[in-house]
């Protein structure tokens, strides 16, 4: 293909990431902005050129160790759940845009921290974008068969780069807010890596077989080579060491590469979509390293004597049988690699150089005097004109460095410097004791290590040069990291223990470590003591937010904590809250730094620190125990007020009740004295109307003497010093004994009695005196409140469930809902019965209760048909320790 | 995601880091054949594949 052709298609390819991002960007649609997946593959900017060209190069000629940059990642992965989801908290609320300001707010929100880690991070990253752009120029040139030309301005992969830089800057910058998530690029580079991946996966299928006739083949053809089994092979222990090690340094590079924070903190949207990615990045991975091993190996069979590049098989195997679509595809799956890589890579460093390096040291003074637009456009220009420089100095670098280094190489150093950043970046999030101090020497202190056994020896060209620090089972670069990392680390670990620590350091420390406990209380967790005047602070956000914003936002704040629009001095929770609006736009330490110019803040000490933290920390606890506590009381008052409630209804049930029990004695006492004084007055009475009244002074006594027996036998069932005679009985026995006496008045007062019986045995326990006496009460009852004439009652008894369950129905007059609980407590008269005499003496479904209760089982009354059914039931489970319990 | 199955991933990652590493890697480190691909090869993809399929597994029934 030539030139002319291919840079079109790179248009082209072009022409469709912007045309993604547009349309992301404008609808902003659920799709688009709430999708997990999207997260997932926009992380996968972790693979970029290196994997695509340089994985096969070192698999061909080195053999297993690329896999180590992908083992590493894997491994971590899945406790991203934890590590990952407490730094996206830790960055929302405190609005962190890179990695610069996260660890640089974390020691104190220190301004030559997070410029130290921008220059660090620039080292590291400008070369790695070199690599990106040299991976670019060379497979344009071996597609499009053209020379390399060392004049940049006829060397059409210059021409590529100016399009991506374009790219890059445009939808890079298109919020102010650096924190705020970019829908048009990630949705752009989700898209390239389903593109990289997919192109890749169909050039790995068509050199399996396509070109060889599947794995067996390639197998057989490979393994003739002298060193396949030394390449396919870890090495010994001597091997494994420096596999465990670059396993160590990819791991923490997943965390540190500047892209893959921006990717996965940065740009999260919602914390759920970590879980996504849990198992979707490293399913990627694995799906673009299956085939690394056959287009390595069958480049080495195909390219077995000549001299050629190993990185460049993907093109050159296609390129080999002629197959100009395979080529290009592998060309633009490559392309896409690189382009993700450093349209991401040079947005997140864009933003730390303009909020941790030119702002704060820059143009702070500048942009602090001038108006809203003024500032959001220079703001703009500033990362615009970053994002370019980032990219023209990466070409140069490569045009004029990094021609003859591999890819693996280069890319390797940037990881090893990058990984400096671990101790300060771990110890942010889990150890509270890392000072500022600890964090920049151990920082330079690794970086010079660094410098020293890695870019010194690589810029001088000679061979690494045997020194004290070389261990002889290490690799250079495992070599170069072990050593940088150690040292780093234990200055870090050193400078932090001996140092005397700093509250405002403390403070972020309690914050970042124990960020779930101030989640909720983000503003308070802030302390800070001094004085400021609301208006200054105001004036200062009009600037970067421009008033309608400003207002809305400090009208949200007053809300949340209950202030007045009229408040004039200004607390902890606001400056905290001023300094994270602005930190989207010029960083947290050009923040704090703005915030400071207008207020005064007073000196405390560190034990001052702690103490306000700890206090803050009992209020949120005393918070919520006394919620709790309040919550138990209104429980509690609202039990008292039942309870209460209940009394008074109960008091005036007994007055009731010996309202009732009087008018109850009275009655028969009536009688008697009336009769006893007919008796004594007429002495002259017919013998016939004198046995009467004697008859009738009998009876009235009797009815006497079984009223006040039940008024006892209710007081003794109540004190449960009744004793049950529990016992094995025949149900059927039972019924009978009740039914007989009865039948007479049954046909007497034409009411249908049926007795209906369904058991499936006849002996039951419980205490047979005790349950006639029930039955009976029962049966009195229905017949009394049975319509006069034809009317029915049923008795049907049956056993489910082990119970032993009577039910006894009677048709006649319901029984109103409300009141159907109440006719079992002593001396209730429906209210309608009043006007009558009461028939019995108003205790009989109470004791009823009492005695089922006792046999612990339950009573019930239910409006059925057109009547009352009654239903109780007595359970036979009990074992036989409490079946002596009751005839104790 | 309650505490208890966050820590269910957590102790993926440690035996996947094992697994992957100083000794146990050594027992399969030959390029034999095995499925196609050397032994070593067959080895940690397996590893890999697995530590999906747990993650995978894990995210799905505990997600709530």
């Amino acid at each position: 293909m030539n030139s002319v052709g291919l840079f079109i298609l790179v248009l082209l390819y072009l022409v469709l990431l912007f045309f993604i991002a547009s349309v992301a960007e404008k609808s902003r649609k659920p799709f688009w902005v709430n999708n997990p997946y999207i997260y997932s593959l926009s992380i996968a900017v972790y693979c970029s050129a290196w994997t695509y060209y340089g994985s096969i190069g070192v698999a061909a000629t080195r053999g297993l160790e690329y896999l180590t940059i992908y083992i590493g990642p894997i491994i971590i992965i899945p406790a991203w759940i934890l590590i990952n989801a407490k730094i996206i908290r830790i960055s929302r609320v405190n609005k962190i845009s890179s990695i610069a300001d996260f660890i640089s707010l974390r020691y104190g929100n220190s301004r030559s921290l997070g410029a130290l880690i921008t220059l660090i991070c620039a080292a590291a990253i400008v070369p790695y974008i070199g690599l990106q752009i040299k991976a670019i120029s060379d497979t344009f040139h071996l597609v499009s068969h053209t020379a390399n030309s060392n004049n940049i301005f006829t060397d059409s992969a210059t021409y590529v780069v100016a399009l991506i830089t374009v790219f890059s800057s445009y939808y890079g910058t298109k919020y102010v807010d650096a924190s705020e998530r970019r829908v048009g690029v990630i949705a752009a580079v989700a898209a390239e890596s389903i593109l990289k991946l997919v192109f890749f996966l169909v050039l790995g299928i068509y050199v399996t077989y396509g070109v060889f006739n599947g794995w067996d083949d390639l197998y057989a053809q490979a393994s003739t080579f002298s060193d396949f089994a030394h390449k396919n092979s870890i090495g010994g222990l001597t091997g494994a060491l420096n596999w465990c090690l670059m396993s160590l340094l990819s791991m923490s590079a997943i965390f540190l590469l500047p892209r893959q924070f921006h990717t996965t903190i940065v740009e999260n949207r919602r914390e759920k979509h970590l879980r996504t990615a849990l198992w979707l990045v490293p399913l990627y991975l694995l799906l673009i390293n299956i085939f690394v091993f056959p287009v390595a190996w069958g480049g080495n069979i195909l390219f077995k004597g000549a001299s050629v590049n190993a990185e460049m098989y993907s093109i050159l195997i296609p390129q080999k049988f002629g197959q100009d679509v395979i080529t290009v595809i592998v060309f633009l799956g490559g392309l896409s690699a690189s382009v993700s890589m450093i349209i991401i890579s040079s947005i997140a460093l864009s933003i730390m150089m303009s909020n941790n390096l030119i702002i704060p040291y820059g143009i702070l003074n500048r942009i602090s005097e001038s108006n809203v637009k003024d500032n959001t456009k220079l703001i703009v220009t500033v990362r615009k004109i970053g994002i370019a420089l980032l990219i023209v100095c990466a070409y140069l670098f490569y045009k004029f460095y990094i021609n003859e280094n591999s890819l693996f190489s280069v890319g390797l150093m940037s990881f090893v410097i990058i990984a400096q950043l671990a101790p300060s970046f771990f110890a942010a999030i889990f150890w509270k004791r890392g000072s500022y101090w600890g964090a920049v020497s151990g920082l330079i202190a690794g970086v010079f290590m660094c410098y020293k056994m890695l870019i010194l020896p690589e810029m001088s060209g000679a061979n690494v040069s045997h020194s004290f620090f070389t261990i002889d089972y290490f690799d250079p670069m495992t070599n170069a990291f072990f050593w940088s990392l150690f040292v780093n680390t234990v200055i870090f670990a050193v400078v932090s223990i001996f140092g005397k620590g700093n509250y405002t350091e403390r403070n972020y420390a309690e914050m970042y470590v124990d960020i779930d406990k101030y989640l909720k209380y983000q503003d308070s967790a802030f302390v800070w003591k001094g004085t400021a005047e609301t208006e200054d602070i105001r004036r200062i956000l009009i600037r970067f937010l421009g008033e309608e914003k400003t207002k809305q936002a400090l009208h949200i704040f007053n809300q949340k904590y209950n202030i007045t629009d009229e408040e004039d001095t200004a607390d902890a929770r606001l400056i905290k809250f001023s300094e994270n609006l602005l930190a989207g736009r010029i960083g947290t330490a050009s923040a704090k730094i703005l915030i400071e110019s207008v207020t005064k803040e007073d000196k405390i000490s560190l034990p001052e620190v702690l103490g306000i933290l700890e206090e803050s920390k009992q209020n949120i606890l005393l918070n919520k125990q006394l919620t709790e506590q309040s919550q138990k009381l209104k429980q509690l008052s609202a039990q008292l007020q039942h309870a209460n409630a209940s009394l008074l209804e109960k008091d005036k049930q007994k007055d009731e009740f010996l309202d009732a029990v009087a008018h109850e004695l009275r009655t028969p006492i009536t009688a008697i004295r009336a009769a006893g004084e007919l008796l004594q007055d007429d002495e002259d009475m017919p013998e016939g109307i004198r046995s009467q009244f004697l008859y009738n002074i009998i009876s009235e006594s009797d009815r006497l003497n079984e009223l006040i027996n039940d008024i006892l036998y209710l007081d003794k069932l109540e004190h449960t010093e009744q004793v049950l005679e529990i016992a094995q009985y025949n149900i059927k026995n039972t019924i009978k004994k009740v039914i007989q006496p009865i039948e007479h008045l049954v046909e007497k007062e034409e009411i249908k009695l049926d007795v209906r019986l369904n058991l499936t045995r006849e002996f039951f326990y419980y205490d047979e005196k005790r349950m006639i006496q029930v039955i009976n009460n029962l049966l009195a009852n229905a017949i009394k409140f049975t319509k006069d004439r034809h009317g029915e009652i049923l008795l049907s008894v049956c056993n489910p469930q082990e119970n032993l369950e009577l039910k006894i129905y009677n048709s006649g007059k319901q029984i109103p809902d409300d009141e159907l609980e109440m006719i079992f407590e002593k001396f209730y008269q429906s209210r309608n019965q009043n006007l009558k005499k009461p028939l019995g003496s108003g205790l009989g479904l109470s004791i009823s209760k009492k005695i089922i209760e006792a046999h612990h089982g339950y009573i019930y009354a239910k409006n059925i048909l057109d009547g009352v059914q009654f239903t109780l039931s007595v359970p036979q489970n009990y074992d036989k320790y409490e079946k002596n319990n009751y005839s104790r | 995601m309650k505490k208890r199955h966050e820590q269910k991933l957590v102790l993926v990652s440690i035996i996947i880091f094992i697994l992957l590493n100083v000794p146990i890697i050594l027992l399969f480190d030959k390029a034999d054949k095995v499925i196609g691909i050397p032994m070593i090869y067959a080895y940690i993809f397996m590893v890999w594949i697995a530590s999906i399929a747990i993650t995978f597994f894990v995210v799905k029934r505990y997600n709530e």
